[in-house]
């Protein structure tokens, strides 16, 4: 079974055909367990995992014993990086490393396409034929043609998917954080596709993401 | 909007006025992202040790009062040095390596996978089905058809597996089905649910053991070689059952059993 879904040409939206998807594509139903392990996954991977603290070996001193183990009538104390003692090591603390996990590859196709059914049944999957691009790199070019659809702020801002870098596009939405982003197919993440208003998408990179997360 | 509920007390005064439980108000927020959760199952409290009474592990930890487990470890089963129970005893019993396990498949699971469309009743149910739709998890050496859930089963199957319980049979053949059982070995069972792996295609292998050959000549276990069993004759290779004897023995043929017993004389050696 297949769904419909409406062409626009950009930058009008004048709708210009139908074009029919896989249900399994547009229409899978909701699956939030699913979204949940992409989009926590996808984070694991984007981490850094910097953070870092000296162990008492790392801290600078020497290893002298601070007092004599017996006869001072005072706690006993080996030397001054112990982490009981103030200006000490920490004892187990953050050190660099990979916080990646991992998914299998089929489940996080299926969120990719419960993502992008999600949007589907809201209405929010906007698929542009030909170019998502602005004729010049113009701020105001491009927060005009938001304006003009209620794709910025006001309409909870918009992903604008590319198949390819759009030069121009990506120049004007540069200081429109606030409006929308602008991101290429393989920039594009599963918690992307979640989390603004809309996305408006090119029909090649709408392929694209089928050919990539497609069942098979 | 919380809906405004009678004590108690009245509820039975005024049934009437018993609205159910109060539903909370969905919330919707601006994103799914901050609405994201796995299923419930998948979410398992963490126990930390040590950190007060009210999270029930505080104190002594799980440990008891003191002795050795509560201070360090102490073997499973060691006994102080006294001879454990385990070795006093010694190994029970012995496993049986010729000892055929069949993997068991319920009627409430094969009704299931049929309303999910993942098996096609209109079409046989062999081992391979079962085996790629994942209603089996995989074969030992065969598959027994039990009835689990046997009120559940509706739709009339055509079944063929290793051995079906009377239990089983009886609810198939009451939905209208049809079951058979046919004799499998781990080569054929392979033969059948991965045919890519043979260059050119099997036959099936039949029963040699005895007790093989019984269970497969028995109607009652809608074996498929039971239309070899004549009327009168019992599945059974080596028990008769009790009646008139053999078909063609009787005065008639007195003449040819008395011919043959003279051959028999002639042809004697002492």
């Amino acid at each position: 079974p297949t769904v419909l879904a409406t062409i626009h040409k950009f930058p009008s939206l004048e709708p210009s055909h139908f074009e029919a998807f896989p249900s399994t594509f547009l229409h899978a139903p909701l699956r939030r367990d699913i979204l949940h392990r992409a989009v926590i996954f996808e984070g694991d991977c984007h981490r850094f995992g910097l953070a870092s603290t000296k162990t008492r070996r790392e801290i600078h001193g020497s290893g002298h014993k601070l007092r004599p183990q017996k006869g001072t009538g005072r706690a006993r104390l080996g030397d001054k990086s112990s982490p009981m003692l103030r200006g000490g090591a920490v004892a187990h603390g953050p050190r660099p490393r990979d916080f990646a996990t991992r998914l299998p590859r089929k489940m996080y196709d299926m969120a990719w396409r419960n993502a992008l059914s999600y949007r589907y049944r809201r209405g929010q999957l906007v698929v542009v034929e030909g170019e998502l691009e602005m004729a010049e790199p113009d701020k105001g070019l491009a927060l005009s043609v938001l304006r003009a659809h209620g794709w910025g702020n006001e309409g909870g801002r918009s992903l604008l998917i590319t198949r390819f870098e759009r030069y121009n596009l990506k120049k004007a939405m540069a200081e429109l954080g606030a409006e929308g982003r602008v991101l290429t197919v393989g920039e594009v993440d599963v918690k992307d596709l979640l989390e603004m208003g809309r996305i408006v998408i090119e029909k090649e990179a709408l392929l694209h993401f089928q050919e990539e997360h497609s069942e098979e | 909007m919380a809906i405004a509920r009678p004590s108690p007390s009245l509820k039975f005064l005024l049934p009437g006025l018993f609205l159910g439980p109060v539903r909370h108000q969905q919330s919707r927020s601006a994103s799914i992202v901050s609405d994201l959760r796995n299923v419930a199952s998948s979410y398992n409290k963490r126990i930390r040790r040590g950190r007060g009474p009210s999270s029930g592990k505080g104190k002594t930890s799980g440990r008891g009062h003191k002795g050795q487990k509560q201070h360090g470890k102490v073997p499973a089963g060691f006994e102080g040095g006294q001879t454990p129970i385990a070795i006093v005893h010694g190994p029970r019993g012995w496993d049986n390596k010729y000892s055929e396990t069949m993997s068991p498949l319920n009627l409430d699971r094969l009704q299931s996978w049929i309303d999910q469309g993942r098996i096609d009743p209109t079409k046989p149910i062999t081992l391979k089905e079962l085996v790629d739709s994942r209603c089996l998890h995989g074969i030992k050496d065969g598959v027994k058809i039990l009835a689990r859930g046997k009120e559940e089963l509706k739709t009339p199957i055509d079944i063929t597996v290793s051995r079906a319980s009377k239990e089983a049979i009886k609810a198939i053949e009451a939905a209208g089905g049809k079951v058979v059982t046919r004799y499998f070995t781990k080569d054929g069972i392979k033969s059948i649910v991965y045919p890519h792996l043979f260059k050119t295609p099997r036959r099936l292998a039949n029963p040699t053991a005895r007790k093989d050959i019984e269970y497969y000549r028995d109607p009652d276990h809608r074996g498929y070689l039971s239309h070899t069993v004549t009327e009168g004759e019992s599945p059974s290779l080596f028990w008769k059952i009790p009646g008139p004897s053999k078909v063609g023995a009787g005065p008639q043929n007195k003449g040819a059993g008395a011919a043959q017993k003279k051959a028999k004389e002639e042809n004697r050696l002492f």
